[in-house]
């Protein structure tokens, strides 16, 4: 009889140490999912220059759209700022069309683009307000940047500047405290989990080392003191089509695809200071991971994690709802 | 049973009207039209939407809108060369909008809203349309549906945009609006490398409630989407000649299976004018363009076409061929033309003159209007309208004009003109260059700043150069007059701009002057001057001698 009760005694505790321990590892791999990070991607593309001759600035930004729209980020989720219309300018003897190199084999303009600021939207006022959210309740969704704390946002800028500032329009310049300050504010409004900042303009170190948010990791095309180079002209239109940083940023996203386990250490490890004509510099004391181990598809692509687990996961939600 | 009585509520149709013209471009309309069976004010119908676009449906709703007409153009329609287009629109982007007559919310709350939501709608900077750009013109825009309480002028709202670009980030969108996208129909015809390259593109999007009963007790929404392109063939291929793969680098693959209707007409009617064309393939029936008229237009149904077939291995392409040597005149004299321009010299002054010719045997009767942004202030007193025809009388039947406000609201001019047979009549006006505020200039301040088109609204009797193929789902003639609209020349006209980089050189010349100014007199007014006994120094030791000279106010 004892030795019949303590059996089952047993069956009990044994039953119940398995619903224990099953459990505990349901909920650990539960967190494990949603602690790798992020669940959606963003990218904030702004090319600060007007006028024809700055053609180079807005091919610099269309191939990096064209770049994160292939691989993954849909429109809805690209801020997208041009500011001039080079595609249908007068002075473009193809009209609709933007080429960032002189073999004119991939229009950047494509078929399908919408730009959500452009012309005189693009100010400094109107992108600090686009990443911090503070915008009057008309402006219209696809000109919302809607991140969460667990989004990556990419934010790549372009255009001409110093040290500390970059011009927009030739009008007005965003300084180096202003931008920190708008990723500081975005951070307590957790409007992020993690920025990658990339930014092609002549002494572009400038404009990272103000920053003090976490896990902000920054590159720049030249350091304080250099000037970012275009790369070719073509003769044809008239003017430099492209910049020497983002060109070779390009060169090597385009062999990124979807799928590749590519990571940000081997891109940002890729600028040849003799090709690009400028030192590029690169900012990790903000972030913690190990570049080695980031995926450039966590900044560049929007891909889920997907990851298929051994056990049955309970995800009774009847209490949480109540 | 449930899902007939949706699909049965719209029905849309896709038309594509070529016509040679006469100075040997070729002018291409498309357009695709919704027609939804519900009320427009009917909120719980804009819920559920089948092929009506959502993100449209969802704003008209929204904002009470009963009537809207946009548009984005580039270039300006030649009324000289080309005669009257379908749809007429100024260059730029051009909105205007009734509202219902019971709203919920402030008209000029919702057409702030409206325009919010619309740029971001169609990748526009329509957000720059504030009280500065609107106005409500009572005379020349009517609704142009069926709308019966909405004639009060106050529930208009009328505003342009000059400077407002129109490139493949504001097709995409509208693109997106046709229940076929541009994957099948007509629209994968829309090529981005060749929409843009010629000599005349306008975009357009209407919308307006029809009457679906002859009593008019029922009201549906037509939406009309347009695309208005002028090709020039002669440019790109050396002759009048075309087809559709060459114009737009595609032929149609397939038919849109959404569309009730899918229908490709060419006007025909001046094929015997200039040396006469063949059309390959045939057509599949020949439509009149007028009843009483007749000449006629070439329809090809593609519903009609099977596309499986070979013979359409790459889809169906329309091509005319010219049988003789190109003869292209200069063009034909419409009934009715103009052409602005700006006057005046220097950063002061300036006027605006428009020149209205009717070519025609009749009087002709016109609504004249013109929008001037506040800093071009117009000067009432030298308003004048001057007619070639010295004894004619009465040309100026009525006239209304708000003054502008500064920062404010624009000039507004509106004029209803009687145009003597025969003759040129020439409106003058002055205005005075105001001063803008350093932070108020554009980033490009230098380029200049426009004035809109005047708008020209008209009846026209003779009205031979207009073109509606009368086979058209969507008609204008809801009232039975053709009323015609004529877009001017827009303006640019320089401001007088500060220099920019003055800021700067104040900045730097102060700094320089105070830092010499500081420097001396800080020195002078501080420094103290004592007299010192030479004996005294000379008893120093050397090193204390030398000390004096280093540290002169060392105490001793």
């Amino acid at each position: 009889m004892a030795a019949k009760c303590s059996y089952r005694l047993f069956k009990l505790y044994f039953i119940i140490a398995l619903v224990l321990i099953t459990s505990s590892y349901a909920i650990e791999s539960q967190e494990q999912f949603f602690k790798r990070g992020h669940t959606n991607n963003w990218a904030v593309l702004v090319c600060t220059s007007r006028y024809w001759f700055n053609y180079r600035h807005i091919a610099n930004t269309l191939s990096i759209y064209r770049s994160v729209k292939r691989l993954g980020i849909p429109d809805s989720q690209i801020i997208l700022m041009l500011a001039d219309d080079v595609a249908c300018d007068p002075r473009n003897s193809k009209s609709g069309t933007v080429y960032n190199n002189a073999n004119q084999q991939i229009n950047v303009y494509g078929d399908d683009i919408e730009v959500d600021y452009r012309g005189y939207e693009v100010t400094v006022e109107n992108l600090v307000r686009v990443l911090t959210g503070r915008l009057p309740d008309s402006v219209p969704r696809s000109k919302r940047l809607l991140t969460d704390e667990r989004s990556n946002v990419l934010v790549y800028m372009t255009g001409h500047g110093g040290n500390g500032f970059l011009k927009f329009q030739d009008a007005e310049e965003i300084s180096d405290v202003e931008l920190a300050n708008a990723f500081e504010q975005m951070w307590q409004k957790r409007r992020y989990h993690e920025i990658f900042f990339a930014i092609d303009t002549c002494q572009a170190a400038s404009m990272l080392e103000k920053f003090y948010s976490p896990n902000i990791l920054g590159v720049a095309s030249s350091h304080v003191g250099e000037d970012s180079h275009s790369h070719h002209h073509d003769p044809e239109i008239g003017v430099a089509v492209i910049d020497s940083w983002t060109y070779y940023t390009l060169s090597y996203l385009e062999r990124v695809k979807p799928t590749s386990k590519d990571k940000m250490h081997y891109l940002l490890q890729s600028f040849d200071r003799s090709l690009v004509m400028s030192t590029t510099k690169i900012r990790t004391d903000l972030y913690k991971r190990d570049l080695t181990k980031v995926p450039i598809t966590d900044f560049f692509g929007s891909v889920r994690n997907i990851e298929i687990v051994n056990v049955s996961v309970s995800v009774d939600g009847s209490k949480e709802l109540r | 049973m449930l899902v007939d009585s949706i699909t049965s509520n719209d029905h849309y149709h896709e038309e594509l009207v070529l016509k040679p013209l006469a100075t040997g471009h070729l002018y291409a309309h498309f357009q695709f039209t919704t027609y939804w069976h519900v009320d427009i004010a009917n909120k719980d119908a804009f819920k559920h939407f089948n092929l009506f676009p959502k993100p449209l449906g969802q704003i008209l709703s929204r904002y009470d809108v009963e009537e809207l007409h946009f548009s984005l153009t580039q270039g300006l329609w030649r009324h000289n060369w080309w005669g009257y287009p379908i749809l007429s629109s100024p260059p730029g982007a051009e909105l205007s909008v009734w509202f219902a007559a019971n709203m919920s919310q402030s008209i000029d709350s919702a057409w702030s809203g409206l325009t919010n939501a619309l740029s971001g709608l169609f990748c526009a900077s329509l957000n720059f349309i504030d009280s500065t750009t609107t106005v409500s013109p009572a005379w020349s825009f009517r609704p142009e549906g069926a709308s019966k309480k909405n004639l009060n002028s106050s529930r208009l709202r009328y505003a342009v945009l000059t400077r407002e670009t129109i490139c493949t980030e504001n097709l995409t969108p509208w693109k997106k609006l046709l229940p076929c996208d541009a994957k099948a129909g007509l629209s994968v015809l829309f090529h981005s490398l060749a929409l843009y390259n010629v000599n005349y593109h306008s975009m357009g999007v209407h919308v307006r409630p029809f009457c679906k009963t002859k009593d008019c007790k029922s009201s549906g929404v037509e939406l009309k989407q347009t695309l208005s392109l002028v090709f020039n063939p002669i440019i790109h291929s050396g002759s009048r000649d075309w087809n559709l793969e060459n114009l737009f680098s595609k032929a149609i693959p397939s038919v849109c299976p959404l569309a009730t209707t899918s229908k490709i007409f060419v006007d025909i009617s001046n094929n015997k004018t200039y040396g006469g064309f063949l059309l390959k393939p045939l057509p599949h029936s020949l439509a009149p363009v007028k009843p009483t008229n007749p000449d006629f237009y070439a329809v090809y149904d593609l519903n009609r076409i099977d596309f499986d077939k070979p013979y359409a291995s790459h889809g169906f392409n329309l091509a005319m061929e010219w049988l003789k040597l190109e003869k292209y005149g200069r063009g034909l004299n419409p009934p009715l033309d103009t052409h602005r321009y700006a006057t005046g010299l220097g950063d002061e002054n300036g006027g605006i003159r428009t020149r209205i010719y009717n070519h025609d045997e009749r009087d002709i009767n016109i609504l004249y209007m013109e929008v001037v942004p506040w800093f071009f202030r117009l000067y009432l007193h030298t308003f004048e309208v001057l007619c070639s025809r010295k004894r004619a009388q009465n040309v100026l039947l009525n006239r209304r004009f708000i003054p502008g406000k500064d920062r404010s609201r624009p000039y507004l001019l509106e004029l209803a003109l009687r145009l003597p047979a025969k003759s040129s009549t020439t409106i003058k006006i002055d205005f005075q260059r105001a001063f803008l505020k350093w932070t108020e200039h554009p980033p490009d301040a230098h380029h200049g700043f426009y004035i809109s088109s005047a708008v020209i609204t008209t009846v026209l009797l003779n009205d031979a150069n207009t073109t509606v193929p009368p086979l058209m789902a969507s008609n204008r003639n809801h009232d039975k007059e053709v009323i015609t609209r004529l877009y001017t020349e827009a303006l640019l006209v320089t401001l007088p701009t500060p220099d920019f980089s003055m800021p700067f050189i104040v900045i730097c010349l102060t700094s320089t002057v105070v830092a010499i100014a500081f420097g001396s007199i800080h020195n002078l007014t501080t420094r103290q001057y004592q007299l010192k006994n030479i004996e005294d120094i000379k008893k120093q030791s050397i090193f204390n001698r030398l000390i004096s000279l280093v540290l002169p106010f060392k105490k001793k």
